[in-house]
């Protein structure tokens, strides 16, 4: 997946005002840097990770090792919709690769991935904590508790639901506007 | 002089904690485990009601978890002149109507209500109960009573008295207690948190850092969080204290990044205990200065490794080291570093307070004081619990969490996550404490203990730990990187069916040499999942590779579902409406039948067949649809 | 100011100072003990898991590159647990090696050649799935140096060696079967920026980063 020009302004300008924050380059850091620029931009793209190699005077393959081995960080852009299938021991034994199944072939991308229009992406998260509910899935931060394959569909037609008539809003906002 | 201002803090709290007694209260669980069953929903719908009915005098108050989380939502209401009441499963509905009936009204609503928090004369408590009889609180007690945002609450319940009578002592005399407590270290390993501590005491430097270590990152253990959520104060006075004992002036908290509401709450905390002089510099007029400060994780369960833990806090991945040097003499940013669990900081206040002879009447000489458990699975009350060490299993199935659900049979607990093992019906009897549970090659662990039925393969769950651990490993070392990688692939092999008898053996034969030549603990605990069920359950492993049966019909590859024609009610389209790839067509004379090439083994069909005809069911080995089909034919 | 200290690896009496890592002591005495990571005056990395020995009073084999020598330590490098440790550990790590030894730069200069000789053990591990991912393509951008990811062992003594001769353009990536050590987003040398100053191959203990002929 190709970041675009756009993205990448984006991605180097976030990153330097969030660094105006730590005057220090103490490499203890490096994480909560990393950490702020994934809550803000959703993910931490290569631009990001050069600039912040350049604010702690490290070569940048340095940053790359950090972000690619920790869970929490992504490299490519997180979709509009976040799909989140919970994988801890309680789910699981209650069907979570099931449901994990049921978002692949629905979404047609494998987990860790975003769809081509960017709408969804999927990812495993470990225990959430609420395992009296299993299987979970965790959609834009909203918990659904025993989720089975046909609840899948439904959370994804809800969702379409949701976009047609928003799409529909603005269209008829426009004609609105075109009238006035 | 330092009492004196801790007396002044504890007066201020206590006339606050009153103040609030003599008050309706109405306390909601908002931890996470209430929240994503509709806790917050249910406080607007009381706060709403509340405004409706005109009450203008009752206090709403947010509280974390008591450990009943198979009732959650959980409301307790406190009206002055009845004993306080827990209410289980409420929802918004139930919500408005305790407002009217009880806080208006003086309708108890016993029909919702689980049992009382205090005893009195007209209604059960939780003590009444089996449960409550196994159950011992000593760090969850004041979890889901008192209100985490509150430091005042924590003060009220003899929160921070220790550290005021600590700092009246010497380093010496609070090491010398923990000593004789013998508390074990309740991360895992159970190493005696008293000498951790001296070494690190004993060792001179100017800079010597403490760390809670709440990277909790076992799928299916939860008690940090609940504890974090709950009782915030409680595990900071424990840091405290261990800041006191061997000389830090510097502590942090990591926390993993997945539990956005405990790292709220402890950050909530610090700021409270700072402002009332409990932290921060001259803690309560001493010459003691303590700085917290969090750090969240980045999600990598092997942070919890205390070598992987310092160098993420150091800005590398989180790879661990050889030890020794053990971060004690030579921790974080090289300096003396003392690193203890959650759990394991809870207790010090109370043995601080009340003494290491008390803490050693609970449980065995060698294993004192309780064990918290975060119990899930196929259990009829999943939740948490806090027992005395030396309680069986037994106990803790049957009495704490009320045995199987769905009248299933027991098959396992699986104890102590990816570094456990899973325990068999005959062993059942073990008491739960460090020793007894290597012994039979099973671990304390972190504390998570997954119920298993007869539903539940064996095979599956190792193999679902392994592929846990595997996807966890931070590849720095050969047998780790590669060894459980090549294990994890011999499972797979034989829960589809391809695996051959000596590939049990063999896997039993990597998985010795993993755990022996491992650089960390992850490594050297990844293969227990493993040897446990090759050792309480190799029939189960056999039935797979010489049937290939999977007996408890879970192994996807091993199973096939199928349509009873002589059950199946034929007008009833439960089944294809359920089918989620439209797998499910009518015959000729309407009886459903399933195209076998389109199926993707989900269950569906078989959650939506109505009871009453129960016509779908499950065989394996996958042979044994010919055989069905035949009878048909003929 | 340390001391000279006197201790035995199989039966030979040795001295050295007190406090050097045994692996070193073993291999000044003309004593082999298998390695791949261990760089001489570096904290041990401890990552290979081959240079097992037994302490005498120590319950469980230990990795000489991380124990420091005392005085009257007895070390037997051989036993029953060392060499099956050993024989593991070598086969897991050949699982993960492109094996390929008579077109390989390494060949007769190899550490794992070295080994499989020493502690007789086959190249080819019998009931292990190979796990190399063969798709990894090797960068041939450079000039001098050559880089085949498919053979490497994840030592991690390259580098080391770039940061200290070149300019630090690679490190770990990943985690897990996953792990790779690579440049900057995982681009070529080249692009990277390297210096091809060759200590990268000139520390690698394998095939994987070499000088082209």
């Amino acid at each position: 997946m190709e970041l675009t020009e756009e993205e990448i302004k984006t991605a180097k300008e976030t990153s330097q005002n969030i660094l105006e924050n730590y005057t220090c380059t103490d490499r203890g850091k490096i994480i909560p840097v990393l950490q702020n620029i994934q809550n803000e931009l959703g993910y931490v793209p290569l631009p990001a990770m050069q600039t912040v190699s350049d604010h702690f005077e490290l070569p940048a393959v340095d940053i790359y090792s950090i972000v690619t081995f920790y869970n929490q960080f992504r490299l490519i852009p997180p979709g509009k919709n976040q799909v989140k299938v919970c994988m801890g021991t309680a789910c699981h034994m209650r069907g979570g690769q099931i449901i994990l199944d049921s978002w692949e072939r629905r979404l047609d991308i494998k987990c860790g991935e975003t769809t081509e229009d960017r709408e969804f992406s999927l990812e495993r998260v470990a225990c959430v904590g609420c395992c009296t509910l299993a299987p979970v899935v965790v959609m834009n931060e909203e918990i659904h508790g025993k989720v089975t394959p046909t609840r899948v569909d439904g959370l994804l037609y809800s969702y379409q639901l949701d976009k047609e008539q928003e799409e529909g809003e603005e269209q008829e906002q426009k004609a609105g506007e075109e009238n006035e | 002089m330092n009492n004196e201002t801790f007396q002044k803090i504890k007066q201020e709290a206590l006339a606050d904690w009153q103040a609030l007694k003599e008050k309706t209260v109405i306390m909601v669980g908002t931890a996470t485990c209430g929240r994503a069953v509709g806790a917050v929903e249910v406080m607007r719908a009381i706060d709403q009601e509340l405004a409706n009915q005109g009450v203008k005098d009752a206090v709403l108050m947010e509280v974390g978890c008591m450990g009943h989380c198979y009732a959650e939502p959980l409301v307790i209401i406190q009206k002055p002149g009845y004993p306080a009441i827990c209410y289980g499963y409420v929802d918004e509905g139930t919500a408005s109507v305790l407002v009217k009936e009880f806080i208006v009204g003086d309708d108890l609503c016993i029909e919702f209500a689980l049992a009382a928090t205090e005893p009195n004369d007209m209604f059960p408590t939780f003590e009444d109960f089996p449960r409550g009889m196994v159950e011992q609180k000593i760090v969850m007690e004041n979890c889901g009573i008192i209100d985490p945002h509150n430091i005042n609450h924590y003060i009220a319940n003899g929160g921070y008295e220790a550290l005021a009578n600590a700092i009246e002592m010497t380093p010496e005399q609070v090491l010398q207690e923990i000593k004789n407590s013998g508390l074990r270290g309740r991360g895992g390993a159970g190493f005696p948190t008293g000498i951790k501590w001296e070494t690190c005491q004993n060792i001179e430097d100017d800079v010597k850092y403490v760390i809670c270590n709440a990277d909790e990152g076992d799928p299916g253990a939860f008690m940090d969080r609940a504890l974090l959520e709950s009782n915030p104060h409680q595990m900071l006075e424990g840091l405290a204290l261990a800041a006191f004992t061997v000389g830090a002036s510097h502590g942090y908290i990591y926390i993993r990044a997945e539990y956005p509401l405990a790292v709220e709450r402890v950050r909530m905390a610090i700021e409270q205990a700072k402002d009332k002089g409990l932290l921060g510099n001259s803690v309560l007029g001493s010459n003691f200065n303590l700085e917290l400060e969090i750090f969240q994780g980045s999600g990598a369960f092997v942070c919890g490794e205390e070598t992987a833990l310092i160098n993420s806090m150091q800005g590398y991945p989180g790879i661990p080291r050889h030890r020794p040097p053990f971060p004690a003499q030579a921790g974080l940013w090289n300096k003396p570093t003392v690193i203890n669990n959650v759990k394991t900081l809870s207790y010090v206040s109370h043995i601080i307070k009340k003494g290491a002879d008390w803490f050693k009447s609970i449980g065995t000489p060698e294993n004192p004081g309780t064990a918290i458990f975060a119990l899930a699975g196929k259990i009829i009350n999943t939740g948490l619990t806090e027992v005395p060490m030396s309680t069986t299993l037994k106990q803790i199935v049957y009495d704490v969490g009320s045995g199987i659900e769905k009248s299933k049979k027991f098959k396992a607990v699986q104890i102590g996550g990816p570094s456990g093992g899973c325990i068999p019906e005959s062993l059942l009897d073990t008491s739960i404490d460090f020793d007894s549970l290597s012994k039979i090659g099973a671990m304390m662990g972190s504390g998570g203990m997954v119920i298993l039925d007869e539903d539940d393969c064996m095979v599956e769950i190792a193999r679902f730990f392994l592929d846990f651990t595997q996807k966890e490993s931070c590849g720095k070392c050969t047998f780790c990187r590669i060894g459980t990688k090549q294990m994890l692939d011999i499972l797979e092999r034989i829960t589809k069916g391809e695996g051959v008898l000596e590939d049990i053996d063999y896997l039993g034969e990597l998985a010795q040499n993993i755990k022996n030549g491992s650089l960390c603990n992850l490594g050297k605990t990844a293969p227990n999942p493993v040897l446990s069920t090759i050792r309480h359950f190799r029939d189960e492993y056999e039935a797979h590779v010489i049937e290939k049966r999977c007996p408890a019909l879970m192994c996807k590859e091993l199973t096939t579902f199928y349509i009873l024609p002589e059950k199946c009610e034929r007008s009833c389209d439960a089944c294809i409406g359920s089918c989620p790839v439209e797998c499910i067509y009518s015959n000729e004379d309407r009886i459903k039948v399933i195209d076998q090439e389109k199926c993707v083994k989900c269950n569906s069909c078989l959650d939506a067949c109505p009871p009453q005809y129960d016509a779908v069911i499950k065989l394996s080995p996958v042979d044994m649809l010919k055989v069905k089909e035949n009878v048909i034919d003929e | 100011m340390s001391k000279t200290v006197n201790l035995t690896i199989d039966d030979k009496q040795v001295s050295a100072q007190e406090g050097e890592m045994l692996l070193w002591v073993a291999l000044e005495n003309d004593i082999y003990i298998p390695h791949l990571c261990a760089m001489k005056d570096y904290t041990p990395y401890a990552a290979c898991r081959l240079c097992f020995v037994e302490v005498e009073g120590k319950k469980a084999p230990v990795t000489s590159c991380t124990q420091p020598v005392y005085e009257n330590m007895v070390v037997h490098t051989r036993s029953e647990r060392v060499d099956e440790l050993v024989k593991k550990g070598f086969e897991l790590i050949m699982s993960n090696h492109h094996l390929d030894c008579k077109n390989c730069p390494g060949n007769k200069n190899c550490e794992l050649q070295k080994i499989a000789k020493a502690r007789k053990l086959p190249l080819k591990p019998k009931k292990l799935i190979q796990q190399v991912n063969e798709e990894l393509p090797i960068d041939d951008s450079m000039d001098k140096i050559v880089y085949d990811p498919r053979k490497c062992v994840l030592c991690g003594k390259c580098i080391t060696a770039c940061k200290e001769n070149g300019n630090g353009i690679l490190n770990f990536a990943h985690r897990g079967i996953d792990r790779v050590i690579t440049t900057f987003g995982n681009i070529s040398l080249k692009e990277a920026g390297c210096l091809d100053c060759g200590a990268c191959a000139e520390v690698c203990p394998v095939g994987a980063r070499s000088i082209k002929e």
